[in-house]
C-alpha cells in the first residue's frame, strides 16, 4: 500500500525538456491512468516513479520517503511493460516465482504465492508450461502474476495492452480493473488510448508536451476539460471547434450569419474575456431538429455516417462544418434542410490564444 | 461508366484458397465497400479487379467486357494502398505530375499544371505542393497518394485500408473527405476495410466476405437490420450484436443462461425449439422489473455514453446505456430487451430465420 507523491519534477534528455515542472500526488490504492500522445511525458513519468528513469530535479516520494535517489529494486514497486518480457526458458511457475527467489523467501511460502496469483489471474492451468506456448493473453496475464506476487507497494503499467486485439484488450482490461479492486494496491497506467483510460481510471492525468493538462475523474475530464488540448483528446468523435463571437446574448459562429440565443448568465463571465473565443461542442450537444424551431438555425447536412447504433451527422454553418449525434435514420441522406442548436448547458468557450476553457457556460 | 461483375472468380496461393466462387456486381458510381478480417480475401478480390492478378477460374466484365485477361494499365483504374508508395525526395508536385508524365499519356504542360492544381485544391494540398514527400505528416502523404491516383481521372478507383495506419482523428476528417470526394467525381469507389465503423459510415453497398466467399451486399442499414446469418450479425455494430441461445416458447424466449424468459413480439422459429437470439447493445436496457439478472463484468466509458458488460452464468452480454447512469463492477442488475428488436438464428448454421 502506498501514496505517491511527484513534486516539482523535471526531467531532461539533452537539451530536450520531457517533464516540466509535474506535480502530482495519487493516492493509497488509487488506479491513476496517465493519457496522452506519443512523446507527451506520459511514459517517462512512470518510469520515474519506478526508477528506470532519473529525474534531472524535483522529489519522488513514496509513503512520505523520498525515492528519487533510489534504485528500482529498492522501491518496491513493481513494472508491467507492453512486450510481456518473460523468462522464455523458464515455465510460467518459475517466471512468476522469480521476483520471490530474489528476495530468497522459502519453497513452502513461495508456491503459496503463486498458486494464489495464478488462481486470480486463471492461468492455474498453464503454470508447467513455457511462456512461448501461451496465447498473447496469457502473457500479459503470467507477467502481471509476476508483478504482483510480490505484493508491491505500487504497480505500474505501461501500455500492456497495447498489443493485443480488440477483444482480448477488452477482456483484460476488465480483468485488470476487477484485480485492482480486490487488491487495493495502487496502480498507476500509462496509455494514449482514451477509452481505456475512461473506462479503467479512478482519476486520468493528461500529459502533453511534458505538462500536465488535467487530473480528474473521467467524466469531469469529458465534461470539463481545462482546455482545448484536452477537449479535443478524450471524446470519440472529437469535440466540434468553431471561432466564435459574442454578440450579446447571441453566439455566432466563424462566418455564420445566424447566431445561436444562450441565457445572458451562461455568458456572464465571457463578458470580460479580451482575447478571440472558440466555441467547443460536443456532437451529443449540437441538436437538430426537420422542422424549424424556436432557437434553431436552418442548415444543410453535408454527410451522414449511419453507424447502426446511431449517426453522426454533419452540418454546414458558415464556414464551419459542425458534427451532430442523432439517433439512427434521424436523417435520411445529404443535401437536407435541418435546424440546429447547441445545448448551453454543454457548451464550452476557450481562450483561443490560450487554449484555456473560460468556464463561460458550464 | 465502369460497372464492374466477378462471376465464379476463385484463386489459389500454393495450398491456400483466397477466393472461393466469388461473385460481385458494383455498378457505375457506386461507393462499393468490401468488409472482410485479414484472410476473408478482400484484398485479393481488389487486386483481380485492378489486373494484378489473375483468377484461376471465373471472370471479370468490366462494362460488359469480358476483361478477365487485360493487364492493368488496360482497365482504367487507380490503387489507393495503405502505405503511401509516394517518391520521397520528390515535391508534392512532382508526385502529383508523375502519372501524367509517363509516356503512354499525351499532355501538355498547361494541362499537367491545371489538372495537378485542381486535384490539389480539391484535397487541400495546395500551400503543400512545393514541399518534399518526406517532410509530409501521415495525413498528408496519404492525401497526396489520393491525389496521384485522381490525377489521370481513372473511372475506378480501388482503394486497399487507405486509413488504417492514420491516428483516429484524421481517420474521421479523411472518412468524410473521401466521400465528398466520391460525390464530386461520380466515379466507381471499391474500398476494402476490415474495420465496420469505416465499411457502414462510407458505403452506399457494403459487401461483407468471409473465407474468399460474398456472405452478404446491402446498405448499410439492411446489413445492420437484417443481417443474413450471426457471421454478418457480428461483422456491423460496435460492440457486436449479442448472441444468446435458448429455446422458443410462444412469445417468450428462454434463455440457457440463468434460465430467464425474455418477451418477444414477432416469433420466428419452431414452438419449443433451439434458437439463438440476437440483440444489439442499444436494444438490451437496464430495468428493476427486468425478467433478467446479470453481474457488471466490465463498465467501458465512452463519455456519451457507457457500454456495460453483463455476466449471466459466463455468457456475456453487452448493453449500451446513458453516461449517467451509475454502476460498479460486479453489481447485480435486472434487465431487459427491446422484444420487437429481437433477431432469431438457426442455431446450427446460423441464418437469419426472419428472412426465410
Amino acid at each position: 500500500m502506498a501514496q505517491i507523491d511527484i513534486r516539482n519534477v523535471e526531467k531532461f534528455f539533452g537539451n530536450l525538456q520531457v517533464l516540466k515542472n509535474l506535480n502530482l500526488t495519487i493516492a493509497d490504492g488509487e488506479f491513476v491512468v496517465m493519457l496522452g500522445q506519443s512523446g507527451g511525458g506520459k511514459t517517462t513519468a512512470l518510469r520515474a516513479i519506478a526508477g528506470l528513469e532519473t529525474v534531472s530535479s524535483g522529489k519522488i516520494l513514496i509513503n512520505g520517503n523520498e525515492v528519487q535517489d533510489r534504485k528500482a529494486a529498492d522501491r518496491d514497486i513493481a513494472f508491467v511493460f507492453q512486450s510481456f518480457s518473460l523468462y522464455p526458458h523458464m515455465t510460467v511457475r518459475e517466471n512468476i516465482a522469480f521476483p520471490l527467489r530474489a528476495i530468497r523467501m522459502n519453497a513452502a511460502d513461495r508456491d503459496k504465492a503463486v498458486k494464489e496469483v495464478a488462481d486470480t489471474l486463471q492461468i492455474s492451468e498453464h503454470l508447467d508450461r513455457k511462456p512461448s506456448a501461451l496465447s498473447g493473453g496469457d502473457m500479459q496475464r503470467v507477467a502481471i502474476g509476476r508483478a504482483l506476487v510480490r505484493r508491491p507497494q505500487a504497480l505500474l503499467m505501461d501500455e500492456p495492452l497495447g498489443v493485443l486485439d480488440s477483444k482480448l484488450r477488452e477482456q483484460m482490461r476488465a480483468e485488470i480493473k476487477r484485480l485492482h479492486i480486490a487488491r487495493g494496491s495502487t496502480s498507476v497506467y500509462v496509455t494514449h488510448d482514451q477509452i481505456e483510460a475512461m473506462s479503467l481510471a479512478d482519476r486520468i492525468v493528461i500529459l502533453h508536451d511534458g505538462v500536465l493538462q488535467q487530473v480528474g475523474p473521467p467524466d469531469e475530464v469529458y465534461l470539463h476539460p481545462t482546455n482545448l488540448f484536452v477537449a479535443k483528446f478524450v471524446g470519440s468523435p472529437v469535440m466540434n471547434v468553431s471561432d466564435v463571437r459574442i454578440d450579446g446574448a447571441t453566439v455566432k459562429l466563424n462566418g455564420a450569419e445566424n447566431g445561436f440565443r444562450f441565457p445572458e448568465a451562461s455568458l456572464a463571465a465571457l463578458a470580460s474575456a479580451k482575447s478571440d473565443l472558440t466555441l467547443g461542442i460536443r456532437p451529443e450537444a449540437v441538436l437538430l431538429e426537420h422542422k424549424k424551431t424556436k432557437g434553431f438555425v436552418e442548415v444543410e447536412t453535408t454527410n451522414i455516417e449511419p453507424l447502426g447504433s446511431h449517426d453522426i451527422v454533419d452540418v454546414r454553418l458558415g464556414e464551419t462544418a459542425l458534427r451532430a449525434r442523432t439517433e439512427s435514420g434521424f436523417v435520411s441522406g445529404e443535401g437536407q434542410l435541418v435546424w440546429v442548436n447547441l445545448d448551453p448547458a454543454q457548451a464550452h468557450f476557450f481562450d483561443t490564444a490560450t487554449g484555456l476553457n473560460l468556464r463561460g457556460a458550464n | 461508366m465502369a460497372d464492374i461483375s466477378l462471376h465464379g472468380i476463385s484463386k489459389k496461393f500454393g495450398p491456400n484458397t483466397a477466393l472461393r466462387g466469388l461473385d460481385l456486381d458494383i455498378k457505375d458510381g457506386e461507393f462499393f465497400v468490401l468488409l472482410g478480417q485479414t484472410g476473408a480475401g478482400k484484398t485479393t478480390t481488389l487486386r483481380v479487379i485492378a489486373g494484378l492478378e489473375i483468377p484461376d477460374s471465373g471472370s471479370v466484365i468490366i462494362n460488359g467486357q469480358n476483361a478477365t485477361k487485360w493487364n492493368a494499365a488496360e482497365r482504367d483504374v487507380a490503387l489507393v494502398l495503405q502505405q503511401y508508395s509516394l517518391y520521397p525526395r520528390m515535391t508534392v508536385r512532382g508526385n502529383l505530375e508523375f502519372p501524367l508524365k509517363s509516356r503512354t499519356q499525351n499532355f501538355t504542360a498547361a494541362e499537367i499544371t491545371e489538372r495537378v492544381d485542381r486535384v490539389a485544391a480539391t484535397l487541400q494540398i495546395t500551400k503543400l505542393l512545393d514541399r518534399k514527400v518526406e517532410r509530409l505528416s501521415g495525413g498528408e502523404m496519404q492525401r497526396v497518394s489520393i491525389g496521384r491516383a485522381i490525377v489521370r481521372q481513372p473511372h475506378v478507383f480501388l482503394m486497399d485500408e487507405p486509413l488504417s495506419a492514420l491516428d483516429a482523428n484524421l481517420r474521421d476528417v479523411l472518412r468524410v473527405e473521401l466521400k465528398k470526394l466520391h460525390n464530386e467525381l461520380g466515379a466507381t469507389f471499391v474500398f476494402v476495410t476490415h474495420d465496420q465503423v469505416e465499411a457502414m459510415s462510407m458505403g452506399d453497398k457494403i459487401g461483407v466476405l468471409n473465407k474468399g466467399k460474398l456472405v452478404q451486399v446491402g446498405t448499410p442499414s439492411e446489413i445492420y437490420a437484417k443481417p443474413i446469418n450471426t457471421f454478418v450479425a457480428r461483422s456491423v455494430g460496435t460492440p457486436p450484436m449479442n448472441l444468446v441461445d435458448g429455446t422458443l416458447k410462444g412469445n417468450t424466449a428462454i434463455w440457457d443462461a440463468g434460465k430467464f424468459a425474455l418477451p418477444l413480439s414477432t416469433p420466428k422459429g419452431p414452438n419449443g425449439g433451439r434458437v439463438r437470439f440476437g440483440i444489439r447493445p442499444e436494444d438490451v436496457f437496464l430495468d428493476q422489473n427486468g425478467p433478467a439478472t446479470g453481474r457488471v463484468f466490465d463498465v467501458e466509458n465512452h463519455g456519451v455514453i457507457k457500454i456495460l458488460t453483463l455476466d449471466i452464468d459466463g455468457v456475456h452480454l453487452h448493453a449500451t446505456v446513458s453516461a449517467q447512469t451509475k454502476v460498479q463492477i460486479d453489481e447485480t442488475l435486472k434487465f431487459n430487451w427491446k422484444p420487437e428488436k429481437v433477431l432469431y438464428f438457426n442455431i446450427e448454421n446460423g441464418r437469419n430465420l426472419g428472412l426465410d
